[in-house]
């Protein structure tokens, strides 16, 4: 897999990065010209032939052939903005200019953290872990759950812990921990990692005691932003809007009998009414919470297929961190690479962490 | 992709109108409007609405909501993942939006047979707008079109009475025509 000695971060662009050993490459048209015909030409090329995502460029030489000073004219490509495009839209984002020590060791903890949560080795499960990093804190965590969805979801164990710098995990013990807290009956098979083999639940074999169900969808990132979005609920039970406050201001502007305020003031009653009027009143509480994951960052231990990356591009995820590269579906550079996609109207920045080969060594097979 | 309404036959429409209805149950709800409907043998199965508002959780769209009931549905009735996937084999989904990135990678990796949407999403459509994840892998028939401008005004009604879920810098209250 790696032959690390150390942790390391790794940015993954929007872009596949270029090397300088191996660039692409472009047809390029070589042609004897007048000189002074060169930037009418380039104009016109331009326009009549435009290339996707470069420009034609002018590189004249000029040369003697017989009497006439005559130039020869190569037009060919430039994909110098495409890049700059690309850094622009994350450049708020930190850790793609480097990370600090500390923000280092941050990210690693969070990472063995993620590690340990695959009861089963971290080569046949996945897993994530939703973070706040400005208080470092895991906001939730949870491990593939393609083989046992506990219907409904249990509110009651959402978790709110502190992780304490450098780390709560300071030793990986994967068999002790591992094996005692495996729940499921079923044998798992190596190819149990759902984001890398997500139509495997085809031959799932059906439970005897019907005490949970299996679902094909439920992967770990996909679990870990649904108990985020009960603990945002258990947290902030009063109204279901956020930033109600400022829709109101907006709803002023419209008719006082929209059927908007009306439904809004319907739907407000189905939930408890005494928070909801807590929550009003203290405003300084409403505006501490996040709308969705926004500022969150996650640590999968595989990177995310194609669903899963959607996941949480929808739920405003900050950064991800993954260990391993998914090579069958991987969405963050491995296959697709969702993270350069322009259109979207989100977007995180994707870190791999590579581990030391002392931690891979310690994982169970 | 066909987009020729016309030509759309009299039970595919009843069938958007199905998911019509329910993506005006999220729109009473303040949700964003989008409805869908499963439907096999040429019976409705399922039906789910958006309830991201409702769960805090932005994943909770209209097909996930109904691939839930349907997989907690048959389990209940004793069906193995094999049958399972035999029934998503012979579904065909009606939905009133272009299945976004992530619910066109759900519906691939279910297996689902068809896809029927009314109005295109050209900011995270998985079926041909931005990604054609209908058409790669384990893939599924896909046409748009289809009762394509009652799911757009739905759309903008919704919009127009502002999103209260949206962040702060946000889109105005009065969408320009």
């Amino acid at each position: 897999m790696t032959t690390m000695k150390k942790w390391e971060i790794i940015h993954i662009p929007v872009k596949p990065q270029i090397s300088i050993m191996d660039p692409p490459c472009v047809d390029v048209v070589a042609a004897v010209i007048e000189p002074k015909l060169a930037n009418t030409l380039i104009r016109r090329l331009n326009q009549t032939s435009p290339l996707e995502n470069l420009t034609h460029v002018k590189r004249v030489r000029k040369i003697s052939v017989e009497e006439a000073p005559q130039a020869s004219f190569t037009t060919y490509a430039n994909s110098g903005i495409n890049s700059h495009l690309s850094s622009l839209m994350l450049s708020n984002i930190d850790g793609i200019t480097g990370f600090s020590e500390e923000d280092s060791q941050t990210v690693f903890s969070f990472m063995k953290l993620a590690l340990k949560l695959t009861n089963s080795g971290p080569q046949l499960e996945n897993a994530a872990v939703i973070v706040d990093p400005s208080v470092r804190k895991i906001i939730s965590s949870a491990s593939d759950q393609t083989h046992s969805w506990h219907s409904p979801i249990d509110t009651s164990s959402i978790e709110t812990r502190c992780i304490k710098h450098p780390a709560v995990v300071t030793s990986y013990q994967p068999d002790a921990n591992g094996a005692a807290v495996v729940s499921d009956e079923n044998k798992r098979l190596d190819t149990d990692v759902s984001c890398l083999y997500p139509w495997k639940w085809m031959e799932h074999q059906q439970n005897t005691g019907k005490t949970c169900y299996f679902h094909p969808l439920r992967h770990a990132a996909l679990v870990a932003i649904e108990l985020a979005a009960a603990r945002d609920k258990h947290l902030y039970p009063g109204s279901g809007n956020m930033l109600d406050h400022s829709f109101q201001v907006n709803s002023l502007t419209s008719s006082i009998d929209s059927p908007a305020k009306k439904q809004k003031l319907d739907f407000s009653k189905d939930k408890n009414d005494s928070d909801l009027k807590a929550c009003a009143h203290d405003s300084c509480f409403e505006t501490e919470r996040p709308y969705l994951c926004t500022g969150f960052d996650i640590y999968l231990v595989w990177e995310p297929c194609t669903m899963c990356a959607m996941a949480l591009v929808h739920q405003r995820i900050r950064r991800i961190f993954y260990a391993f590269p998914n090579p069958n579906f991987g969405a963050l550079g491995s296959v697709q690479r969702l993270q350069g996609e322009k259109s979207l109207n989100h977007h995180y920045a994707v870190f791999r962490v590579l581990l030391p080969e002392d931690v891979l060594d310690h994982a169970p097979s | 992709m066909a987009l020729c309404e016309e030509e759309n036959s009299a039970s595919t429409l009843s069938f958007m109108e199905l998911a019509i209805q329910q993506a005006n149950d999220a729109l009473d709800n303040l949700e964003v409007p989008i409805g869908c409907v499963f439907v096999l043998d040429g019976k409705v199965i399922s039906t789910g609405r958006n309830r991201t508002t409702e769960t805090r959780n932005a994943t909770r769209h209209a097909e996930m909501e109904a691939i839930d009931d349907l997989l907690k549905n048959w389990q209940d009735n004793g069906l193995s993942a094999m049958e399972i996937a035999g029934k998503f084999s012979k579904c065909d989904l009606y939905v009133t939006c272009e299945p976004c990135i992530m619910c066109a990678s759900a519906l691939s990796i279910l297996g689902i047979r068809s896809v029927f949407y009314g109005c295109g999403n050209d900011k995270f459509g998985g079926c041909g707008s931005i990604l054609s994840l209908h058409s790669q892998g384990k893939g599924f028939e896909c046409t748009g079109g289809i009762m394509a401008s009652e799911a757009v005004s739905l759309l903008r009604r919704f919009y127009e009475q502002g999103n209260p879920n949206a962040p702060k810098p946000h889109r105005p209250l009065q969408i320009s025509k």
